[in-house]
């Protein structure tokens, strides 16, 4: 290490911090979701629920979205590859000054802001539109396309950025020598070079997939009056915050999660070391293989959908909303005592207080309760505003 | 032109060379030029309604530039506002890019120099994996964080630290550790690649001939990772300058991101040429902000990568 004995730990320190506040606020957003609280936060805890992952299942705006998003992903794929592929092996087949302009031409679309991109693309294919007085059912109008449109544009450069990586590796002798025996260069080309980029094709479908699905600043302008997951999501997120916005984001992150263990559990699988580990230990060799991996998370997850679908928490959120009821009726009965003109007979008051630990709902301040209840002053015990 | 496409032809036969022609042809002049042309075309145009678009009153005009500079008030007034929320955006952004690459670059060190094999690429998974997580959700993590009854606010009246829920949101703290938070990935990964390739030799170098740990850093690893740095930093600041997402989530109610202005000027004023000669201010004024500083570091925009 850099430093000397006494300072060794600071980089350790200092990853173990970055990492807090890489991992923190998504943790916290996690069991925010888990929180029977109708606003989205730790503390005060209520009560464990999942109730909010059946609101989400019920959200049919989201799932709509969900399903343009994954089209529009599809679709996005299906152009962004041929187009980054192309011009990656553009790139290394022209001279170093077109190569130069070329490639700054490529990269610009990643540098643009979305927001540029998204009203750039609206207005290009309103203008085509109407220059072919073309219907307003046609696609120029459409959503759909024109998101694809938008997303393309800097999709293909984050694939062809892939796409470079690879082919700075490629030999050409081996093309050469298969154009030698005969091979005419089309048969050259997929025969020798389309396979040899098969991996980043791969990986490329994969980053363009989850670029689209994500896309928030092009999506906005060019998806019109349909809508996607994540403009759904975003205008859910902007008119009110929700511990089912949450559990969304418990669910990308399990999926994530699944899919980076398997990943690395892969790499693992595939490296030399562990290959010699496993050579004479079959079991150990099924178990670490990324297909039992995968089926073992696949039941965990299994098993997390039926937990949260059984789960019941109506007990307890009852009980804490009988809690904030008996508090209510606390505050309301000393504000009635300490104005004793003002006498208003409270006949169910008697009957709450052995329901409601009274410390207990103290410690807790109602969001609701509140501004439902009571005005302005309650009395000195009244728990502060949010 | 007809040398290019000879020269493709020979290497990879006709059919091949068609489909590179036209993919790359589609991407440069359907995708990016005609779109952007479109675009500035617009920007220079009154806002008509449609059946008036094509007819005699549709002709050039400085109008959506006059109003960006001067406001819709008399002819010398200046558009304080939307000047002022440009410069905070800017400020913001660089303010932002730089903290990330505080931040950022003890980590790519770190990981470039220290750690290898299985832990290295567990650590690139580790950060990749919020990465994935849609910037809205991140958006939405901060506001959960900082909110009034957030963690950061109960942990802070928790310590006696302060009486008072703090308003984080509209004081733009949480908006800025958001964007933080949201491209720390994109100054990570061009840093990292720089200083990787960097020959361990050259650090033991420079410190058997003296250099405290300091000086190797300024001597030895950031004029080596200039292009990396350089790359980050353009990264981040043109995504964060050009955040509409985080803005809108996290953003107080009183303070505007610049791609908010364009953003109202498209949907809810229905101006698209205002609308369009805003987003070509944002443009030209953050390309030419980058270009500024990458002369200043005499790097070329051809060593940006992701």
């Amino acid at each position: 290490m850099k430093m000397k004995s006494p300072t060794a730990m600071i980089p350790g320190l200092y990853l173990t911090l970055f990492f807090a506040y890489l991992f923190g606020p998504l943790i916290i957003m996690v069991i925010t979701a888990f929180n029977s609280s109708s606003f989205p936060r730790v503390s005060p805890w209520e009560c464990f629920t999942t109730d909010w992952f059946g609101k989400l299942a019920a959200d049919d705006k989201l799932l709509a979205g969900l399903g343009n998003s994954l089209l529009i992903g599809v679709g996005v794929v299906c152009v962004a590859i041929p187009i980054g592929l192309a011009a990656a092996i553009t790139l290394s087949q022209v001279g170093p000054k077109l190569r130069a302009a070329l490639y700054t031409i490529f990269i610009a679309p990643i540098l643009v802001p979305g927001v540029v991109i998204g009203l750039s693309t609206l207005i290009f294919w309103d203008r085509i539109g109407t220059l072919f007085n073309a219907p307003y059912e046609s696609f120029f109008y459409d959503g759909t396309f024109l998101t694809i449109f938008g997303q393309v544009t800097f999709i293909a450069a984050y694939s062809m950025l892939v796409f470079l990586s690879r082919i700075q590796r490629f030999d050409t002798t081996l093309t050469e020598a298969a154009l030698d025996m005969g091979a005419t260069p089309t048969q050259a080309f997929i025969k020798v070079l389309l396979p040899f980029m098969a991996p980043a094709i791969g990986s490329a479908t994969v980053l363009a997939f989850l670029a689209s699905l994500e896309n928030y600043n092009t999506t906005v302008f060019t998806i019109v009056s349909s809508s996607t997951f994540t403009t759904v999501l975003s205008s859910k997120v902007r008119y009110g915050l929700d511990p089912s916005i949450s559990a969304v984001a418990v669910i990308i992150i399990a999926i994530t999660l699944i899919g980076a263990i398997i990943y690395e559990c892969r790499n693992r699988y595939n490296t030399k070391g562990w290959a010699h580990v496993v050579a004479d230990r079959p079991v150990l060799k099924v178990a670490t293989h990324p297909g039992t991996v995968a089926v073992i998370l696949g039941l965990l997850a299994l098993a997390a959908v039926v937990f949260i679908q059984n789960h019941d928490s109506s007990a307890c959120t009852a009980q804490i909303l009988e809690d904030k009821r008996a508090l209510q009726q606390k505050l309301m009965e000393e504000q009635s005592l300490n104005t004793p003109q003002q006498t208003v007979p409270a006949p169910t008051m008697p009957n709450l207080g052995p329901l409601g630990g009274d410390e207990g709902g103290a410690s807790a301040p109602s969001p609701f309760g509140n501004s439902i209840f009571s005005p302005e002053n309650l009395g000195t015990s009244a728990p502060d505003g949010q | 032109m007809r040398d290019l496409f000879y020269d493709l032809v020979r290497r990879n036969g006709m059919a091949v060379s068609i489909y590179l022609m036209l993919a790359v042809s589609i991407w440069v002049f359907l995708l990016i030029i005609l779109p952007q042309l479109t675009m500035l075309d617009y920007s220079f145009r009154f806002n008509l309604p449609p059946a008036k678009i094509g007819g005699p009153e549709d002709v050039y005009t400085l109008e959506q530039y006059r109003y960006f500079f001067q406001g819709s008030g008399a002819s010398d007034g200046i558009n304080t506002l939307d000047i002022g929320i440009l410069f905070k955006t800017l400020f913001a952004a660089v303010f932002v890019t730089v903290f990330d690459l505080i931040i950022c670059y003890p980590v790519a060190f770190v990981l470039a120099k220290s750690s290898a094999g299985a832990k290295a690429r567990l650590l690139v998974l580790a950060l990749i994996v919020p990465y994935w997580i849609n910037e809205i959700l991140r958006a939405f993590a901060f506001r959960i964080l900082f909110g009034a009854t957030g963690v950061i606010n109960e942990t802070g009246m928790g310590l006696g630290l302060w009486d008072t829920p703090i308003d984080f949101i509209r004081e733009d703290v949480a908006l800025y550790a958001g964007l933080a938070y949201a491209y720390i990935l994109l100054m990570i990964f061009p840093l990292y690649n720089a200083i990787e390739s960097l020959d361990r030799n050259q650090i033991e170098a420079a410190r058997d001939m003296g250099a405290n740990w300091w000086q190797v850093h300024a001597k030895v690893v950031i004029p080596y990772a200039k292009p990396g740095i350089a790359s980050g930093m353009t990264m981040v600041f043109m995504l964060t300058s050009g955040a509409l997402a985080a803005p809108q989530i996290l953003g107080g109610p009183s303070n505007l991101w610049f791609t908010q202005l364009v953003y109202q000027w498209f949907n809810s004023g229905g101006n698209w040429p205002r609308g369009s000669a805003y987003a070509m201010v944002l443009l030209i004024v953050c390309i030419a902000l980058v270009l500024l500083v990458m002369r200043l570091f005499k790097v070329s925009i051809g060593e940006i990568k992701q």
